[in-house]
């Protein structure tokens, strides 16, 4: 029942999905107040969000995890909004974040095993939550980014088609977004993953580190601490980091839904 | 059918008259002031606004009692190069063809190079000096805030100001395309073959920090960079350049490439892979063909340049169209929000005159009312009230409808059932 308030913000980002997907179907006004409806469905998300939580008694699950990976999405897209050129990105971000939402309102309540047995009482439980899904955000974007980067680069190297390109960013101004969001999704990855271990050490009494999770954690932080290496040192840029953000963002969703379904842990949403 | 608007718009533009005679009426700020109060002083016209640039002197007006034929003898004081009648010059539109006109104008539809965006300011001033004249009134102040509206309309839907004609603004496109901005980057032109020169130059007009140019003749690298503002350099020093530039154009005679894989693989590396934007514009080719493979170099030769002008012109034709037709249908509706303003005032007349007689009708029953307790009074007071509320509304309705739709003629019909005042 709490969650269904979500159904606002599915309704909206569905219709600024569809905007984006079939442009003109829905007349000049979503066009020009997208921003507004997103930010009028990111609103009432977070009040659900936070709304369920506190109904929950403080034990957040699955749902929320889902929903607030949705928030991050949107929360990017209401940013990139701001700016002509770089509007299209919702074009990925939008159908994901109503994919993620959608599915967060249907799958059962479940969570996470630990917190079950020792409550949610801990400063460090929201802290470590929010600053994961911020960085899952940045992630989410600079997929985003790169997916678009590639079809941008790809058309540039075909030398055909290229007045399709006049609403979409240059390959520099994508190549940099790119880059800043995995330094704020790492970053803010980096935090979340002390939080949670300072949270862990506070709660728990047996060894936390063995978890699949927390170990599927630690290798996507490896993942893009290492994207972000080669292209500091190395130079590797453009198509490399636009690569190494759709492939970690994808390894990243489809493993969180399969440990979420699959693998048993104490981190684990279950049992 | 439309409703009868009264603005109409009359003038030469460039596509009705020669510079010759367009420069004649040409007005500047203090003439645009002299002729709107000259204008609206000898009954001419109720409402005026002016738009004077090189391309057009078009004057919009609500008339006076003259109608349209007398707005256009204003027309009269003007004299073309020979002292001849400047009147077959004159185009003249009516309605809502002459608001189309004004919305065409702005969208920059009917400029000469059409898209370029300056004639939007150019009517944001004609506008502001109207306003502050006094010039307009109800119907042209509405129209010059729609049609600022109309034209931001048409730059943010239509990709009309997004293309840009001919070789050299096609290379800046693709600049653009990958650098987003020129701040700060530099090209280098090998040769100064006209294409070359032409993109060189087109790219410094887009804001490039430095233009640097090598030729085998170094004296004519000198010349052609004298006459842009470049930096002319030794021919055998170019390869030291590519780590340093963002863009390479060649345009010379030589018959093998100049520009090799090897060298551009060596500057890629030494730029960190920041992309490289290479054209080739010469006929052998001067830029190997492979380097194209490079991560992060994006070679264009001519045919692909040209490709890019044709496409461009294609995407903006289908722009335009599409521009047409949000300048059709603002248009249409326009009009139809000035039918709705004109019925504002005669709806007032039709309530108020059946308020009248209501309270005349109360009046004759006073006595049967006084007999009456205070509610009963005020129960009778809301009955009458909303009997008359009643009786009008389908005649209401059926008058905004009609506005909405348009349709003088019933319009008229349902109006006319009312008279204004028969005491």
């Amino acid at each position: 029942m709490e969650r269904l308030p979500y159904l606002v913000p599915i309704v909206l980002y569905a219709i600024l999905a569809l905007d984006h997907l079939i442009p003109k179907a829905l007349g000049a006004w979503v066009r020009t107040h997208g921003r507004t409806v997103a930010l009028i469905g990111t609103a009432v998300h977070l009040l659900t969000l936070v709304g369920a939580a506190l109904w929950r008694g403080g034990t957040p699950g699955f749902p929320e995890a889902l929903s607030a990976a949705a928030l991050g999405m949107m929360v990017a897209y209401v940013i990139v909004g701001a700016s002509d050129r770089l509007r299209s990105l919702g074009l990925l971000l939008a159908p994901l974040s109503v994919v993620v939402l959608a599915t967060g309102m249907v799958v059962p309540h479940k969570t996470v095993s630990a917190l079950a047995e020792t409550g949610g009482s801990s400063p460090w439980l929201p802290l470590h939550l929010g600053l994961i899904f911020a960085g899952l955000g940045g992630f989410s974007l600079s997929a985003a980014v790169g997916v678009m980067f590639l079809f941008v680069r790809s058309r540039l190297k075909g030398k055909k088609n290229l007045a399709a390109l006049k609403r979409l960013p240059s390959l520099e101004v994508l190549d940099r977004i790119q880059f800043r969001s995995t330094l704020f999704g790492f970053a803010f990855l980096t935090l979340g993953i002390a939080a949670g271990g300072a949270w862990a050490a506070a709660s728990l009494t047996e060894p936390f580190f063995f978890d699949p999770k927390v170990l599927l954690t630690l290798v996507i932080w490896a993942w893009y601490g290492i994207a972000l290496q080669v292209r500091l040192v190395a130079g590797w840029r453009g198509r490399w980091s636009a690569l190494f953000s759709i492939v970690g963002f994808s390894g990243l969703i489809f493993s969180m839904l399969v440990l979420n379904f699959v693998v048993q842990g104490w981190h684990a949403y279950g049992p | 059918m439309a409703p009868d608007v009264r603005i109409v718009a009359l003038g030469v533009n460039h596509h009705t008259a020669p510079v010759e005679v367009r420069e004649r009426l040409a007005l500047d700020e203090e003439g645009v002031a002299r002729h709107l109060s000259l204008l609206r002083e000898r009954g001419l016209v109720e409402e005026a606004l002016i738009v004077s640039t090189c391309n057009r002197v078009e004057l919009y007006a609500v008339p006076g009692e003259g109608g349209a034929t007398g707005v256009r003898s204003w027309f009269r004081s003007f004299r073309g190069p020979k002292g001849e009648d400047v009147d077959r010059f004159l185009f003249q539109h009516e309605g809502i063809d002459a608001i189309q006109h004004l919305f065409r104008v702005a969208s920059s539809l009917d400029s000469l190079v059409v898209g370029e965006p300056q004639i939007l300011g150019q009517v944001k001033d004609a506008v502001r000096l109207a306003e502050d004249h006094a010039a307009m009134g109800r119907v042209l102040s509405a129209l010059s805030r729609r049609t600022l509206h109309v034209a931001k309309r048409v730059r943010s839907e239509t990709d009309i100001g997004r293309f840009r004609v001919g070789v050299g603004n096609a290379g800046v496109d693709l600049a653009l395309q990958i650098f987003g901005d020129l701040d700060g980057r530099r090209a280098l032109l090998l040769g100064v073959g006209e294409m070359g020169q032409q993109v060189g130059h087109a790219l410094q007009t887009a804001g490039l920090e430095e233009l640097v140019i090598a030729n085998r003749t170094y004296q004519r690298a000198v010349e052609t960079a004298d006459r842009y503002g470049a930096t002319p350099i030794a021919w055998d020093r170019f390869e030291e350049y590519l780590p340093r530039v963002d863009v390479v154009i060649t345009a010379t005679g030589a018959t093998e490439p100049i520009v090799t894989r090897q060298m551009v693989r060596k500057a890629l590396r030494r730029r960190r892979y920041a992309p490289l934007f290479l054209v080739d514009l010469s006929v052998p080719r001067n830029i190997e063909p492979a380097i194209d493979d490079l991560d992060g170099a994006y070679l264009f030769n001519v045919d692909d340049l040209k490709q890019v002008v044709e496409e461009g012109l294609a995407a903006r034709e289908k722009a335009r169209q599409s521009a047409e037709d949000v300048v059709k249908g603002e248009a249409m509706r326009f009009v139809q929000s000035l039918a709705r303003v004109e019925i504002g005032p005669r709806i007032g007349v039709i309530t108020q005159k059946a308020e009248q007689l209501r309270q005349v009708e109360l009046a004759r029953s006073q006595k049967l009312i006084e007999s009456l307790d205070p509610e009963q009074q005020e129960q009778l007071d809301a009955l009458t009230k909303a009997l008359v509320k009643k009786i009008l509304h389908d005649p209401l309705r059926g008058i905004h409808e009609a506005a909405q739709e348009g349709d003088a003629l019933r319009l008229e019909y349902l109006l006319g059932a009312w008279k204004e005042d028969e005491r």
